[in-house]
């Protein structure tokens, strides 16, 4: 079901009717219902591995949570009796055993992930690799990848990694394993939560309340406004110019890469906004993905504030396991001591760091050009890691303040246009493709002489102005988010008719151009992903 | 205690340890100074420390370090 449908309205009118008329201990049920259903309608056929994920996961972290409360009772009880090494041995083998069916299931389900994301690549590889000595490999793999697959199976394997660490309890439910799973507002496109922030929300009861039904109605139309008006509108653009950027000028191409931005924090964080305010009137506060992250000073405090849930998740279970593993350490203090103190503290970190990258980008596509836009996102991070102490050096020697306005603006500005052009590597078709266009930015000079050269992929003019109104708008959102929540601020300063006005007025805006704008072109971004 | 605050010092000098209480959460320590400090830790206390024991309830200041190091060692 598309997320820009009337249908999909009258989906979420039902739910939020069922869902305030039960009673409340039955909430819960009707989420799982209505959430079942929506993957339902999305597929029937991939509804199976969606259960396979959540009943390994229940099956898996059960098991673990029984054999760990047990061999603590165990402890307790016979405390006087065992020794030292008694204790410390009976762990050790506890630990062995909880590991192992940890293992079991973790690669259970990234091999289900797997298989269903990378076996075109694969295949295609090794094509390639069978062409060179006159062989072909063909790719007759014909399924359909289970949507939202990318998303819970890490979510689910979050929880799975923190019930084994102990920082989360295993449920003892199997059906509300499946709505942590399954829950339908961030199957596609995230947000990744952890148990222990979203469980909590939506098995506890909720009423409908005028704040929150207030509040998440505003939030539900600013992100439709950002999807349909900005982000489709730019999308016929950004289209035009990833397919014909080798005929269009430098600076056309430059300003496509530009669209290209807005576009995705327009497509990505409008869905989020749609998400969240439904939540919001359920009741339910989701995780947050954005925090304004066009105003970063650095690409690691944009993927600080970028699809933050994802980076939580890889910080977690991929960066912070890698770096502290006793093998990394061993490296690190063997350098240390024959390298120097700081090459040593750094490299478990950069090991760290590489899989880290590596990995986000496979996660994000099977392509040359995801591993390749993980890689140069991975490489600026490490490189500032090491650059620390000579850039705090150099910022001294020339006498830059941190707080000064104009260094800071340097720095925002900086990082918006180099996350700009690695943003842009992957998506524009392959990896050729992508070097290609930044070529193409850096190597062709010839100035417009009219407003249509410098804009080749703009036809209609009137849509125009209705992105860039909407990109203004958003600019001046996050300007003002700064300090808090722009609805608050709206309903502290803003009179209640007025703020009727404004709201209608985006309405309005969304069927005169984001209506047509959104025909054809109602994908997100992130559901591919 | 003073091996600790030695290690803390030696990741960030500008920090008063005494009162500190949101090293984590205050965004004081990254993902980086996290990693260091427990190589650090373990190297100096000689404990194992895993990613279950990240969570920001033990690093948020140095008093909740000493007590999660001491319960290591206790459980060691």
């Amino acid at each position: 079901m598309s997320i820009l449908s009337v249908s999909f309205l009258l989906f979420i009118l039902g739910l939020c009717l069922v869902y305030f008329l039960v009673p409340k201990r039955f909430q819960w049920w009707v989420l799982l219902a209505f959430s079942l259903g929506f993957y339902a309608l999305g597929g029937l056929l991939s509804l199976p591995w969606l259960l396979l994920t959540a009943l390994s996961a229940w099956a898996t972290a059960r098991y673990i949570q029984d054999r760990a409360d047990a061999e603590k009772a165990f402890l307790a009880a016979h405390k006087a009796e065992l020794s030292k090494e008694e204790r410390s041995a009976r762990k050790a083998k506890g630990k062995k055993t909880r590991r192992r069916a940890l293992t079991l299931c973790i690669l259970l389900n990234v091999g289900v992930l797997c298989v269903f994301k990378y076996v075109h690549f694969l295949l295609a590889q090794a094509n390639a690799l069978a062409g060179l000595f006159g062989g072909e490999v063909r790719d007759s793999v014909r399924w359909i990848v289970p949507l939202g697959v990318s998303f819970y199976t890490f979510q689910t394997l979050g929880y799975l990694c923190d019930v084994y660490w102990g920082k989360a309890k295993a449920e003892r439910n199997p059906l509300k394993l499946l709505l942590f799973t399954s829950f339908f507002p961030q199957i596609t496109q995230g947000p990744i939560s952890a148990w222990n922030d979203l469980s909590a929300q939506l098995f506890a009861p909720h009423s409908l309340d005028y704040d929150s039904f207030s509040l998440g109605a505003q939030r539900l139309i600013w992100g439709f406004f950002k999807k349909m008006v900005a982000a489709n509108i730019l999308s016929g653009y950004v289209s035009d110019v990833f397919a014909n950027y080798g005929s269009y000028s430098g600076l056309a191409t430059f300003l496509g890469a530009l669209c290209y931005a807005a576009q995705i924090y327009a497509d990505f964080s409008g869905y989020m906004d749609i998400m969240c305010g439904l939540c919001q009137i359920l009741g339910i506060r989701l995780t947050e993905n954005f925090e304004r992250p066009y105003f970063s000073k650095s690409v690691a405090e944009y993927w600080r504030r970028w699809h933050m849930s994802l980076g939580v998740w890889f910080k977690n279970y991929v960066y912070y396991p890698i770096a502290v593993s006793k093998w990394n350490q061993r490296l690190g203090k063997w350098a240390k001591k024959r390298l120097g103190k700081a090459f040593g503290n750094y490299l478990p970190a950069t090991l760290a760091l590489v899989v880290t990258w590596l990995a986000t980008g496979l996660w994000h596509g099977a392509s040359w050009g995801y591993i390749a836009w993980g890689g140069v996102n991975g490489l600026f991070i490490i490189f500032s890691m090491w650059m620390e102490g000579p850039y705090a050096k150099w910022k001294k020697a020339l006498r830059i303040r941190e707080s000064a306005w104009l260094w800071r603006a340097f720095q925002v500005g900086r990082t918006f246009l180099l996350v700009t052009f690695i943003k842009v590597l992957p998506e524009v078709g392959s990896l050729r493709d992508g070097l290609g266009l930044w070529k193409r930015i850096f190597t062709e000079h010839s100035l417009p002489h009219s407003l249509s050269e410098l804009l080749p992929f703009v036809g209609d003019r009137r849509p125009l102005l209705a992105v860039l109104f909407s990109v203004g708008l958003m600019f001046l959102v996050s300007l003002l988010q700064r300090k808090g929540s722009v609805r608050a601020l709206l309903r502290r300063r803003v009179p209640y008719l007025l703020r009727i006005c404004v709201f209608v007025f985006l309405f309005f805006l969304i069927l005169y151009f984001g209506v047509p704008a959104s025909g054809g072109l109602g994908d997100f971004i992130y559901a591919q992903y | 205690m003073d091996e600790l605050l030695e290690i803390l010092n030696d990741i960030n000098p500008d920090v008063d340890y005494e009162t500190e209480d949101r090293l984590i959460d205050g965004k004081v320590y990254d993902s980086f100074s996290i990693i260091t400090l427990i190589s650090n830790i373990s190297e100096t206390f000689n404990i194992e420390l895993g990613p279950e024991h990240l969570i920001p309830e033990n690093f948020n200041s140095a008093a909740a370090m000493w007590k999660m190091i001491q319960s290591i060692l206790d459980e060691e």
